[in-house]
This record gives C-alpha cells, structure tokens and sequence, in this order.
C-alpha cells in the first residue's frame, strides 16, 4: 500500500514545479478522523477548482465580446465617411464572431450558473448591447429592444440570459457612440443625422432618468450624467452648425443681393 | 423612441423592490435566531468539558427555529434565479454553517459533514457546486463555516485551561491541526475564503501556545 502511494507521488509531471499540490493522501498512519477530513476536503478541492476554472473561462469570452464589440463600433462610426452597406456588412462579419465567442460561452451559463456568473458575463454582454443597439439606432433609426438582443445572441443557436441590468446598462452606453457619429455627421453638414441623434439621445435621457429613480440599479447614475454631457455636447455641436448655417445663408444672399444690382 | 421600454422596465425592477424586501426580512430573522444560538453555545468557553451537552442542549430550539426561517427563505426563491440573491443571505448562512458545526464539535468532537449541516439547517449542501435544481447551501458557505471553528476552537483551549481542563488542549490541537490539513489540500484563490484562510494560522499558533505554556510548567505529567 505505502509503496504504491509513493510510487503515485514520485510521478507528479514536470512542469508542475510552480503550483505543487499538497499531496497529502489518506495513509494507514492517519487517524479515522483525519483520513476522513482529507477525503472531504479533497472533494472540495476538486469541486472549487472546477469553479474557478468555469469562472475563469467566462471572463476570458467576456474580455473578448468586448474587444469585438468595441471593434464593431469603431466600423459602425465609419458610416459617415464610407458607404452603408460596406460598412454594414463589416460589422455582419463581426458580428459573426462575437457570436461564436457567446456560443462557446453559453456552456458555461446555462441554468442556474447564469446567475452564478453574471457578475463576470456581463460586461462583455453590455458591451455587445452597446454595438447592437448603435447598429439597430444607425439601421432603423429606434432603440434596440431588449428582445432584438435576445433573438440576435438566439440566431447563434445558443441560449442566453440578457437581464434586465445588462440591457439597460448596455443601453445607457450608447450617448457616447452616438454623440461621437453626430460630431462627424455635422462635419460633412449631415442635418438629417444630426436631428435623429438628438430625438434619440433627448428620448433616451428621459428613459434612463425614469429607471434611475427606482434607485436599484449600481452605476446608472454614472452614466446618467455621460449621457447628459453627451446630449449637451451634441447640441452645442447642432447649435453651432445652425449659426454657420445662416451666417452663410445669410453672407450668400447679400451676395445674390449684391450681384443683381 | 418607445417610453414604454422604459416604463416597463421600472415595473419590471420596483416588482423585484418587493421581493428584495421580503429576503431581506428573512434573512433579518435568521440573523437574530443566530446570535441568540450564538449567545448560548457560547456558554461552552466558560464550562468543563463535561458539561457541555448542557450548552449544546440549550441551543436546540434555536436550530430548530434557523431550520425554520431557512426554509421560509428558500421558499421565496426559484432555484434559477438562486445567485441573483445569493449575495443577500449568504452571510447569515455562513453564519448558521458555523454555528451548527460548533454544536457539532461541542457534542461529537468531530467535524460536521455536509450531511450534519443538511440535518441540523434543512437544506442540502451543493458539495459538487453543479447547477441547482432546488434551493441549496453552497460549498463555500459550508468551508466558511468551517473556517469559523477555528477561533473556538482556539478560545477553547484557552479557557479549557481557566476552568482547569489541561487534558483538553491536547485533544483541540490535535483536531485543529487534523483539519488545517484539509484545508491546505484547497487551491484558493484571492478571495473572501483565501483571507480567512490565512488567518487560521493564528488560531493554530495561539493553541499551540497553550499547549507550550502547558508542557513548560510540566502541567502534562
């Protein structure tokens, strides 16, 4: 007996040198109660590493969603120098990705360790929200609703969990993209673009500030004020395009004025 | 834009105000249940060895009450949203966790299994940590309380020694000891479980001085 537990030991892999594991195993020396402990704690050992390793694995596809979800941004904001439909079908292709990284992902968010690991999914899941939503606002001119979130990350054939927290702080990270589309639609004099980011950031405030009130959700209050500064950065922008504007409106006719006499 | 994803929404979030109300309840109950088993398993400090069946006898009705409001809590709860809240009560099961094990100890001089913690709390100790089906303690709530014998443990050898019991250090550095080994087989992590952790060695130490001060005054025959 006690050689082959020795033999067992003796064999431990090379490359295990940093992490040695206490090799305590139970032994015909060991008191009842102390073999018993070893047996249960092992157990528990086996068990938590399992668990850190699942957690593990859901914050590594987080930090991914997030790198390509801020990718499929940065295509989206492109709108206002490329066309449309190359633009739109970069982010499809991004799109696409971010997609398989959920459907590796769900495995290890299904049932009840959805829950368990939202803390560690969600901001990945936020993230992609925020370039879902710019997309849909860039596309159709509306707010992403929380079921076109769903029936998106459904489409991978995986399911899941969007809660109402991931939605609406995914939501309330889109001021900023959009503020940022708006400043490069007036530089190419865009006033349609411009007027339909300022409907949707003035209608979105107002949303976010009803959800604010119900005081339960971590960190809106944060992006509350974001998205305000957002909005007013967006104004003043509108703001001095009208008097440009005009001003040239204005400097043209007493030109049209000056060339007729 | 629809204002209506937005009003929604807030009925969605003041329903589960509701629901926040009533664990928080609940788990304020438990609380007080525990620090009244608390008060009395307490008692075991101050006498010998020998009567401590009284003391353990003397918080039965309280474990019988945290069984009770466990289960008045876990009814509260669907077992697939169970880690949304678990944050809300997890502290006050530590807690219990910690207080049936010490009963255990007091009684049996052993450490309380799962099993135990399942008879003496109601609820089934999710040792695996697979998914839950139904309500459960977790594996880290279980090893918290564990943890937490270790400073009675480490204040029952010194007042073992006040109530003029030396004999028993020997038996509660042994165990204490025993059940450090176990703990060094996990792989933790930075977390609340690897701070505790850390902080055994203080209660071993301080139980090995006892048994220091002991054998240098040739207490021990």
């Amino acid at each position: 007996m006690s050689d082959q537990e020795t033999a067992k030991h003796t064999k431990k892999p090379r490359f295990n040198k940093q992490a040695p594991q206490p090799s305590i195993a139970p032994t015909e020396n060991m008191s009842e109660s102390k073999k018993s402990i070893i047996q249960q704690f092992t157990l528990y050992r086996d068990t938590l590493d399992a668990h850190y390793d699942q957690r593990e694995r859901v914050i590594k596809a987080s930090r991914d969603i997030t790198a390509l979800s801020k990718k499929m941004v940065f295509s989206l904001l492109r709108i206002t120098q490329d066309p449309p439909s190359r633009v739109f079908k970069e982010v499809e292709d991004k799109n696409t990705m971010v997609l398989a990284i959920f459907s590796r992902l769900a495995q290890d968010i299904q049932g009840s360790d959805a829950f368990k690991y939202n803390s560690n999914s969600t901001h990945g899941l936020q993230e992609y929200i925020e370039a879902l939503g710019l997309w849909v606002f860039l596309r159709d001119n509306m707010l992403i609703t929380k079921g076109q979130v769903e029936e998106m990350l459904a489409s991978s054939g995986v399911k899941i969990l969007v809660t109402d927290n991931d939605y609406i702080l995914g939501i309330s990270d889109l001021p900023g993209e959009v503020n940022r589309y708006c400043i490069n639609a007036i530089g190419k004099g865009d006033r349609g673009a411009v007027e339909n980011s300022l409907v949707f950031l003035r209608a979105l405030k107002e949303g976010i500030h009803l959800l604010v009130s119900s005081g339960r959700i971590r960190d809106l209050n944060k992006k509350l004020e974001v998205l305000e500064s957002s909005l007013e950065k967006t104004e003043r922008a509108y703001y001095s395009m009208s008097i440009r504007e005009s001003e040239m409106k204005a400097v043209n006719e007493s030109k049209g004025v000056m060339a007729v006499d | 834009m629809d204002i209506q994803i937005f009003i929604d929404l807030q009925d969605r979030l003041d329903q589960e105000t509701k629901l926040f109300e009533q664990i928080k309840d609940a788990v304020k109950e438990l609380y007080k249940t525990c620090r009244l088993a608390s008060a009395n398993l307490s008692k075991a400090h101050s006498v010998p060895q020998s009567q401590t069946k009284e003391v353990v006898e003397s918080a039965k009705a309280q474990f019988a009450e945290m069984k009770q409001k466990i289960s008045e809590l876990s009814k509260l709860i669907e077992p697939v949203t169970f880690y949304r809240y678990h944050d809300m009560w997890s502290n006050a099961f530590q807690t219990a966790c910690s207080l049936a094990i010490f009963s255990i100890y007091l009684s049996e001089s052993r450490l309380a299994t799962p099993k135990d913690i399942e008879q003496v709390l109601g609820q089934k100790v999710n040792v695996d940590d697979s998914q839950i089906t139904e309500f459960v303690i977790t594996v880290e709530e279980y090893l918290h309380g564990v943890i937490s014998l270790f400073g009675e443990l480490s204040r029952l050898a010194v007042n073992s020694v006040i109530v003029n019991d030396i004999k028993r250090p020997q038996d509660i550095s042994t165990f204490a000891s025993e059940l450090y080994s176990g703990f060094q087989l996990l792989n933790l992590k930075n977390d609340a479980l690897r701070r505790r952790f850390d902080s055994i060695k203080y209660d071993i130490k301080k139980i090995e001085e006892v048994q220091y001060d002991l054998r240098v005054r040739g207490l021990l025959g």
